[in-house]
């Protein structure tokens, strides 16, 4: 199988890779470049577990190919905030227990991230159908609404 | 202010939102190969031969095992609840001469590489299977000329229970109704698959194994007795866990294959499922049928139950297999009298994926069918649902009540503590039962079908045997918490820390709690039947208890009192009365550092104590859930509008926790109520294995949710706690179901299965008389 050059901004930095044509951008993540928040949990783009934002829109990183990200600016929950500094939307989901296992949570943080530059005060309807494409075992959502709604005032209603 | 009892936010979390969670497949080692099994595609053949010659030649594979490579004489993982009558239908580590589900697993293939090359390389393993007749269902499997799974018969156990004189009663009842209330099979799905990674351990010769498990210290036993390895030389680390639900808390054969093939090979494999090969290999939960003849009078009481459960077991008993058949009749009767009961469960063998317990096991069928039962009398005789349970319910004045049948693990049931009643009031309350029936009357006007619900439950929780907890005070005055309880997102770091901080009076933020560590944590069992806080958390509040102790020993040398004169306030030794005579923990701890003499009567050069708890049986948490829901009569689609909990799962450590863990069950049960069916057919083929046909449910399936605590501690354990992981999985589909009932009741539609979805609701209006 022939590999692929592929050149990938990733939380800002410029990465340089030879890839096989079948690796998953998932995968290229987690195993090439160490950043394990991107978790899989269906690898066949149901649950959101994966989902990272490629060039600022939410895109699961299990069903891309990493060649298929060539080119662009990729971000991971890591690459969310800098440092160890919590966001407000990672914030809101402690001070909410908006998590439990915490597998699912990544995915619900990136999407949640990319709902609210969208929509700075959705309505609760609107929060769950921005959320209607990740899946959470553990909590029965109830508290990821909570996450979203307490993100809403930590960041004043502003992007 | 003592934490105990505050919904403070989680240790855990932090970490775990910036990225830095370590699950099972973060986890790296320097020159990690790559592990997959080659599973069975058949639900039941022979296995004539496995070539896998053109494999094992392919320069990047290291090793394949088949069970004929494997050590002679190896026994099939055990069924610890096994009865003396039950036929041993155990699973072979890997499969020998035959396979009987779809997803065993027959060979296992490492490489170099990554997963992408192993399953390439696996491709190339040939099993020449003959295909045998298979059976899927339990009803098919007790056909006179079923296929047979193992032996001469599919049935693998019969259990029988009795209370009064059923026969008689039912006899002579003014009334009785029959029913079959069945049941589906689903299952708990983490998000988060089953994974392994392990790794040879030279200098012990042994084995380090992270398992995505519920009980590590069981899989180390397993690992040491599978390998003949000492004890002292394997290590299981269960790292964070994403999610497990029951479905891990069992050594998998996986578990211990991967660990032959790592001590044949001497380097790290790891090997992980995709989400296809966890439905067909990770166990499944619940299916149960109930064949029910009911006696009942005119006032709406119960007089007999004659039940006959069916559960289709699969293919194989695994470790805790039989709990559910049964418990599913074991606790029928939950809150209610019922003087005469005849209890018949039979286990019945298919060719499908084994069951064993997951969240609320048993119980769930128990509740559905019993809570099904009371509106069905209720409807019969023209008695408010509501008033119908009250009429049936046992009075708060009867604790400790012993319920006079056999439990299985458990002994006899003896159930601790609670107000059935109350419970039921407050819930009805919550819900605004009355109101409802207004709104009800007015939609149906409309042509609108509305309904309510009650699923009422009583659990068996805090199931022991044991559990450790050992607190340990470094010199600075910090503190180590050990648990043999294992975490997969309950919160085991905050709460055992809120009880260590409220028994020694030190800051939250000190304390570091340690589990899922055989070498760290001597001794454990895990995590599962709703057991950590009331069996885990005694144990801790107990070794902390023995800290403080030995506390007030040390000091009173150092403040010259006598220990009778002193006590532990905030994290500091004072004497009573003259509270600024004192020493800081801190202080205590640095007394007892090595390196000078200890004081009098003082033995050991440390501040360290473990208890291990045996609670004297188990307790029994209880709630009642009231579910309102919309149904559309011309699709059968059913909505959800709102859901009731009021539970009691005795003190509470941290509400904001309980109160996830009740919605987090609830949602589980909503997925049983409405979504989730793990579909096979009819010769075995698994029809729905992944996320895209198989519905866990979204947030878009969640209705508005209203979670209420009441709190009767129970007597059984120091801080009164009963346990509260499940109940949320057990009320919600009886609560569904009864609510869809209600709004089709004008219509004559008879409601008596699970998963509610469209077409069964629809079938359901089609058939009504």
């Amino acid at each position: 199988m022939s590999d692929h050059a592929v050149t990938i901004t990733v939380n800002g930095v410029e990465r340089t890779d030879s890839v096989p044509a079948r690796l998953t951008l998932a995968d290229f993540l987690r195993e090439r470049l160490d950043l394990t928040a991107t978790h899989l949990a269906c690898e066949h783009g149901v649950c959101g577990a994966c989902t990272v934002l490629v060039d600022g829109e939410t895109a699961r990183a299990c069903l891309l190919f990493t060649v298929q990200a060539d080119g662009s600016e990729v971000t991971t929950l890591e690459g969310l905030t800098a440092g160890d500094e919590l966001g407000p939307i990672e914030q809101a989901f402690w001070a909410k227990h908006g998590m439990q296992c915490g597998f699912c949570t990544p995915g619900f943080v990136m999407t949640i991230s990319e709902l609210l530059d969208e929509n700075p005060t959705p309505t609760r309807e609107e929060i769950i159908e921005g959320l209607g494409g990740n899946l959470c075992r553990c909590t029965g959502y109830v508290k990821i609404v909570e996450a979203v709604e307490e993100a809403v005032t930590l960041r004043g209603g502003g992007p | 202010m003592s934490l105990f009892g505050a919904s403070i936010r989680r240790k855990e979390d932090p970490r775990l939102l910036r990225g830095d969670g370590r699950y099972l497949s973060d986890i790296k080692l320097h020159g990690l190969v790559h592990a997959v099994f080659v599973r069975s595609p058949h639900a039941h053949a022979l296995i004539r031969g496995i070539d896998s010659s053109a494999a094992a030649a392919d320069p990047r594979a290291v090793c394949v095992l088949t069970a004929d490579d494997l050590p002679d004489g190896l026994p099939p993982l055990p069924c610890i609840d096994a009865e003396e009558t039950t036929k041993p239908f155990n699973q072979p580590i890997l499969a020998t001469d035959k396979v009987r589900f779809v997803g065993e697993p027959v060979a296992l293939l490492v490489v170099e590489g990554d997963r992408y090359i192993a399953e390439d390389i696996a491709g190339l393993i040939d099993v020449d299977y003959e295909p045998l007749p298979a059976v899927s269902t339990a009803e098919a499997a007790v056909a006179p000329d079923a296929p047979l799974v193992h032996f001469e018969s599919n049935v693998v156990d019969v259990l029988e229970y009795s209370l009064g004189d059923a026969e008689s009663a039912l006899a002579t009842a003014p009334h009785t109704l029959s029913e079959r209330f069945v049941t589906q099979r689903y299952a708990g799905t983490p998000l988060e698959t089953r994974g392994v990674i392990v790794e040879w351990d030279e200098p012990r010769q042994g084995l380090t194994m992270w398992s995505s498990t519920q009980v590590p210290h069981s899989l180390k036993a397993t690992l040491v007795g599978y390998l003949g390895l000492p004890e002292n030389a394997v290590r299981v680390i269960a790292p964070d866990v994403g999610g497990a639900f029951g479905v891990k808390l069992q050594p998998y054969p996986e578990e211990v294959v991967l660990g032959l093939a790592c001590r044949q090979i001497g380097r790290p494999i790891k090997w992980v499922e995709d989400r296809y090969e966890h439905f067909l290999a990770s166990t499944h939960g619940r299916e149960q049928y109930h064949d029910v003849d009911v006696g009942y009078d005119d006032d709406g009481r119960i007089v007999a139950i004659r039940d006959h459960a069916v559960t289709n077991t699969g293919a194989y008993l695994q470790r805790l297999t039989l709990v559910e058949p049964f418990i599913g009749v074991s606790m029928l009767s939950g809150p209610y009298v019922i003087e005469h009961q005849q209890l018949l469960s039979t286990v019945v063998m298919t060719n499908t994926t084994p069951l064993n317990p997951f969240r609320g096991v048993g119980h769930v069928q128990a509740a559905f069918t019993m809570e099904r039962i009371i509106d069905v009398v209720a409807a019969a005789v023209g008695i408010d649902p509501g008033e119908v349970r009250r009429r049936n319910m046992f009075s708060k004045d009867v604790f400790p009540l012993h319920r006079g049948i056999g439990n299985v693990l458990a002994g006899e049931i003896v159930y601790d503590s609670g107000d059935y009643p109350e419970c039921l009031n407050r819930a009805l309350a919550a819900a605004e039962w009355d109101e409802f029936r207004g709104e009800q009357e007015r939609a149906r006007a409309e042509g609108r079908y509305l309904g309510i619900g009650i699923g009422f439950f009583v659990e068996e929780t805090g199931l022991g045997p044991y559990e450790s907890g050992r607190v340990r005070v470094e010199p600075s005055g910090q503190v180590i918490v050990f648990t043999g309880a294992c975490s997969s997102g309950q919160g085991h770091d905050t709460v055992l820390a809120q009880i260590t901080a409220d028994e020694l009076g030190v800051e939250f933020d000190d304390i570091v709690v340690v589990h899922g560590d055989t070498d760290l944590v001597a001794t454990g069992v895990g995590t599962y039947a709703s057991r950590s806080a009331p069996i885990g958390g005694t144990a801790v509040r107990h070794a902390a208890g023995s800290i403080k102790e030995q506390a007030i020993k040390i000091a009173a040398e150092m403040l010259e009192a006598s220990p009778q004169d002193l006590e532990l306030v905030d994290g500091e030794v004072r004497v009573k009365g003259s509270p600024a005579s004192s020493v800081s923990l801190a202080q205590v701890a640095g007394r007892v550092a090595p390196g000078q003499p200890l004081p009098m009567g003082v033995d050991n050069y440390t501040l360290d104590a473990t208890d291990i708890y045996h609670p004297p049986t188990n307790t029994f948490s209880y709630g009642c859930h009231v579910a309102t829901v919309e149904v559309d009569t011309e699709t059968g689609v059913v909505t959800l509008i709102r859901h009731v909990v009021v539970n009691d799962s005795g003190t509470l450590i941290n509400p904001l926790l309980v109160d996830g863990q009740v919605q987090g069950g609830v949602a589980l049960g909503i997925g049983g109520a409405l979504l989730e069916e793990i579909a096979y057919s009819d010769d075995g083929q698994p029809l729905n294995a992944n996320f895209m046909d198989y519905l866990v449910p979204a947030i878009g399936n969640m209705p508005e949710m209203v979670v209420e605590h009441m709190v009767v501690p129970t007597p059984l354990n120091a801080d009164g706690m009963k346990g509260a992981g499940e109940g949320g999985a057990v009320g919600a589909p009886a609560a569904i179901a009864n609510a869809v009932a209600d709004a089709l009741l004008p219509l004559g539609a008879k409601i008596t299965e699970t998963p509610l979805g469209p077409e069964t609701v629809y079938r359901a209006l089609q058939n009504a008389s």
